[in-house]
């Protein structure tokens, strides 16, 4: 594997983008915005905390299909933009794995997790390890009863998506859903890392 | 000769290499997409026997309000019209859209858009709806009413009145007093 994430993150890091004339920022095939990382959090424990019990895990599914669905496009839209072809594309021997590798360095550098890819089985399953996430900042002191990184867990799953899932589907027909992911562990639960074991649906 | 002084956001971008996390003005920021702003969206909407709405848009207001209050205090912004233009220019640094607030007073603030990443990622994804979406700008309308009138949090109610994704020619927003 000759993915260097240290060469990667480093660059990768250095993108910095602001709203335009109209306020927008369309890039890889969609509309970016920058928000505080408490508003993602903030809403996502508020809704979860707001259902009974029985329900909790419906609610948790639907924030993962969030960031599943955001994974899979403006996933796809970075593995195919320029600017993964120059500072990625000469580091790739072996497809889709190092692109699965490059796309969590990336995952790293633009904030969303400190994460990597601790194992991979082709076609049917990738654990990834997470040191420092901004969805842990739900606990002030002590843990939370159950994991919630939400985020992580849609983006992990359409990450294989797009590695294993087949063609890309622009409408979200086809391709996606095609894995689901498990978080195993978590610092908000006590953890020293979080873990995700991604499987196939 | 008067000068005319534009007040400007400043914006402090810092790159974390520790914990590779993404700082604006000191506050832990995160790109992310319309499919995930618009799901969210939606996942409120749906939650009606759980408040979801109301989550959404006072998650928004909270968040806003601090982050806000934070800068006006820390680069000594007191004016009403200063407190304005770095709230308009903060939404568009952040591709929220461009925001105008084009009334304020004691009892109502005004405010419209012409663009609105809500309403442009919605019609991408969805087409239009038969109701205003941004929920998110409602929250952000109602800590802007609060904080040019020198008041807390939930001072406000807060609407969007017209959309984008309905088919207006602008969003609008109305915020009235509680």
């Amino acid at each position: 594997m000759a993915i260097d994430r240290k060469k990667i993150i480093e660059e990768m890091s250095k993108v910095k983008v602001l709203g335009n004339e109209e306020g927008l920022i369309p890039v890889f095939g969609v509309y970016v915005q920058q928000l505080p990382a408490e508003f993602w959090n903030g809403f996502a424990r508020r809704i979860v905390n707001s259902v009974p019990e029985d329900l909790v895990e419906a609610a948790e599914a639907l924030l993962v299909n969030a960031a599943h669905e955001c994974g899979y496009h403006t996933g796809y839209g970075i593995i195919t933009s320029d600017e993964f072809k120059k500072v990625v594309g000469p580091m790739i021997e072996s497809e889709p794995e190092d692109v699965l590798h490059a796309a969590f360095a990336i995952f790293t550098a633009w904030g969303w997790a400190q994460s990597e890819v601790i194992e991979i089985v082709a076609n049917e399953k990738m654990v990834v390890r997470a040191y420092d996430y901004y969805e842990s900042d739900v606990m002030l002191y002590g843990k939370a009863e159950r994991p919630s990184a939400y985020m992580i867990r849609g983006v992990a799953a359409a990450f294989m998506d797009l590695a294993y899932g087949g063609d890309y589907g622009p409408e979200g027909n086809t391709g996606i859903r095609t894995f689901k992911c498990e978080q195993t562990k978590g610092i908000e639960i006590g953890d020293d890392y979080a873990e995700f074991v991604v499987t196939r649906n | 000769m008067a000068i005319e002084k534009r007040t400007q956001f400043e914006i402090d971008h810092r790159f974390d290499p520790v914990k590779n996390r993404h700082y604006i003005n000191g506050v832990c920021s995160v790109l992310h997409c319309h499919h995930y702003a618009t799901l969210y969206t939606q996942l409120a909407v749906d939650a009606v026997d759980f408040e979801g709405l109301r989550h959404l848009v006072e998650t928004s207001e909270d968040v806003f309000y601090e982050t806000l209050d934070r800068y006006f205090k820390e680069k000594g912004v007191e004016a009403i019209e200063e407190k304005i233009e770095i709230a308009q220019q903060y939404w568009q640094a952040l591709g929220m859209g461009l925001i105008r607030f084009t009334g304020i007073g004691k009892y109502e603030v005004v405010a419209e858009m012409e663009y609105s990443h809500l309403d442009e990622g919605w019609l991408k994804k969805w087409g239009g709806n038969d109701k205003p979406v941004n929920f998110f700008t409602v929250g952000f309308v109602a800590a802007v009413a609060a904080l040019v009138n020198d008041r807390p949090t939930r001072s406000f109610q807060a609407r969007e009145t017209r959309g984008l994704v309905c088919g207006d020619e602008k969003s609008e927003f109305k915020a009235v007093v509680k």
